[in-house]
């Protein structure tokens, strides 16, 4: 029943230029099409004709340099870019703009902290506010920006997803992406924006970031931090009732081989309750854990 | 560089503390000077949210002098992430009285809108912070500053090298924003109040989250320059009924202090709400370089209306890189 009811939502709600904004009326963005792009192609009912018109939106959008904005103004390149990749590499006839938007994650990773401050916490890394490693780099928010958890998880699936068509281009720096995501994991496990610490006091994890991560991570599955951070995700998700947490967990917990069966019950009872705000991307997320079809996030196993 | 600066140089970036070679008026467009002879601010008794805050909140605008009829209004509250321990957030009742006086002084539309600083799950963070509940009661429509369309404008201060910002229309589009803060100590800002809450209508969506692009360009820079360029109508309710010291944004102590702060001029609002704090406002930066032109500091151009000042001060703790912001002012 949610199915049917989500799939209405995200086929009503399309603006009349193809794409999709963050909630009905708002104006197109990448990030809420590249998902409802996602969503629809996992739905068996849906209409071809709404894919059509947001993947040709989405190609419009799409940079010479093969990144994408977020939205038309201002247009440089940001991290959507992921999204959108991940979005395209799903047809076949677009495998090449696909590419081309990976490869400009490969060059457009986030900024070093500076010799200043990389010195500083070479020197004295116990007076620094936060407790990180400065020279590890991922994706950042904005261009030229500082790495942060969620772009970073993003940019690291599409990496995977296409690295071998990349001719494995990107094996550094997924595993540098990789180190940061452990490094910026919160003290017991779990991930929130990026900032595990602050001024010597732990700083919380989220659910949905937390699942998101383990996404990304999803071929290290094995790993003792991997096994940490699941367990304080359901921990965190035995009270939690968001539609974005409970996507991204059912997701998460799919991918890891569980049933989530009572996991997909929950979601619908929260859209029941809730309809996600009318969330454009919380829907298509949602649909994405519904899972009639092989979700764009699984990875294959390493 | 001084020892703060050298610390915090690691993600919070080290600031733009001088524009090469302006002089101090070369910082700030002539339309950007909004400061006037005097303002007025309300200091208010209120011990806890069961207190008739939309009396006081009533009150607090017709002593401020403030029009609010047929103006669309906007409530920017502050909603950065939710802890069932602690206090970060502007507490949901004092929203809720702001709806009800807002309507009481018959604006034309009272919207509530907020881009939150850490989180993106607006569903949760709404129903967690108890905010969903007063939005249904009232039937007010609620806005992502983090995902509304957007227009770009033109800084008319430049004590960043931003030079422009995208803000969200609803903001733009709002004949009335009324920042309503939580009275709290700042780790990295010294203070945050009516100013810092703008940060909130800086779009994630382009800026990311948490907006770091305004701490690599300099906090209290960016402070300043996002409340030059909001040139609509300002008012400010400061929710200091429990306010946070310490560590704060998000991992401060409670502390209560019963009171509540008006006034149309953010600049003077927050430097009395420093007071109140038993902080100096001239030695917080921001409030400093504001004082020069968005608004005024100093006490003998603040028109104190309410309570007294001393009789509500308390000593709120500041974390020790902010110990120079105690004393005398």
């Amino acid at each position: 029943m949610m199915l049917g009811a989500a799939l209405q939502f995200l086929q009503n709600t399309q603006n009349a230029d193809g794409g999709w904004g963050a909630v009905p009326t708002r104006q197109s963005n990448t990030e809420a099409t590249a998902l409802a792009l996602l969503a629809l192609t996992s739905c068996r009912e849906a209409k071809a004709t709404h894919i059509e018109r947001g993947l040709q939106w989405l190609t419009d959008l799409q940079n010479s340099d093969g990144s994408w904005p977020m939205r038309r103004s201002p247009s440089h390149g940001s991290w959507p870019t992921a999204l959108a990749t991940l979005a395209l590499a799903s047809f076949d006839g677009q495998r090449t703009r696909a590419l081309t938007g990976a490869r400009w994650l490969l060059g457009n990773r986030g900024r070093s902290l500076g010799w200043w401050a990389t010195l500083a916490y070479r020197m004295v890394p116990q007076k620094m506010a936060i407790q990180l490693d400065p020279s590890l780099i991922g994706w950042p928010w904005t261009r030229h920006g500082f790495s942060w958890v969620e772009p970073t998880a993003y940019a690291l699936i599409a990496l995977k997803r296409l690295n071998a068509d990349l001719g494995g281009a990107g094996d550094g720096q997924i595993r540098e992406a990789e180190q940061l995501l452990y490094d910026r994991m919160c003290s017991g496990g779990g991930w929130n924006h990026g900032n595990s610490n602050a001024y010597g006091v732990a700083m919380p994890p989220y659910p949905e970031t937390t699942a998101l991560a383990l996404i990304a991570l999803q071929d290290r599955a094995a790993d003792a931090r991997n096994r940490a951070s699941l367990q304080r995700l359901e921990e965190m998700m035995a009270n939690g009732e968001s539609g974005l947490s409970l996507s991204w967990t059912t997701l998460c917990l799919s991918f890891l081989g569980q049933d989530v069966a009572l996991w997909q019950q929950r979601l619908a009872r929260c859209y029941a309750r809730s309809g996600f705000l009318q969330e454009t991307r919380v829907v298509a997320l949602a649909l994405l854990a519904l899972g009639e079809r092989i979700s764009p996030f699984r990875l294959g196993a390493r | 560089m001084k020892r703060r600066g050298f610390l915090l140089g690691a993600v919070a970036a080290p600031a733009v503390t001088m524009l090469g070679g302006g002089s101090a008026t070369s910082r700030w467009e002539r339309a950007a000077y909004r400061k006037c002879s005097e303002s007025r601010v309300v200091v208010s008794r209120a011990e806890s949210y069961d207190s008739p805050l939309i009396e006081r909140i009533v009150e607090g605008v017709r002593l401020c002098g403030l029009t609010v009829a047929g103006r669309s209004v906007l409530l920017k509250p502050n909603l950065v992430e939710f802890d069932p321990q602690g206090v970060i957030n502007t507490n949901p009742a004092l929203v809720a009285a702001a709806i009800e006086a807002f309507k009481r002084l018959d604006a034309r539309t009272v919207t509530v809108a907020e881009g939150p600083g850490h989180r993106r799950d607006n569903e949760y963070l709404l129903n967690a912070s108890g905010l969903q509940t007063v939005l249904d009661q009232h039937r007010i429509r609620y806005v992502d500053l983090n995902n509304d369309d957007v227009s770009a404008l033109s800084l008319p201060s430049r004590f960043t090298r931003l030079g422009r910002l995208h803000f969200p229309r609803t903001v733009l589009e709002s004949d009335l924003v009324v920042s309503m803060p939580k009275l709290k100590t700042h780790h990295w800002a010294g203070v945050t109040l009516s100013m810092k809450n703008m940060f909130g209508v800086i779009p994630g969506s382009i800026y990311g989250w948490p907006k770091n692009v305004l701490h690599w360009a300099g906090i209290d820079e960016s402070i300043v320059d996002i409340n030059s360029a909001l040139s609509m109508g300002r008012f400010a309710i400061v929710d200091g009924i429990v306010g946070m010291e310490g560590n704060g944004p998000i991992q401060g102590t409670p502390r209560h202090a019963g009171v509540l702060i008006f006034g149309e001029d953010p600049v003077a609002v927050d430097a009395t709400a420093a007071r109140l704090m038993r902080i100096d406002p001239a030695k917080v930066k921001h409030l400093r370089m504001a004082g020069a032109f968005l608004g005024n500091i100093e006490q003998h151009k603040i028109v104190q209306l309410g309570e007294p000042i001393e009789s509500l001060a308390q000593d709120f703790q500041v974390i020790s890189q902010f110990g120079h912001l105690k004393g005398a002012s």
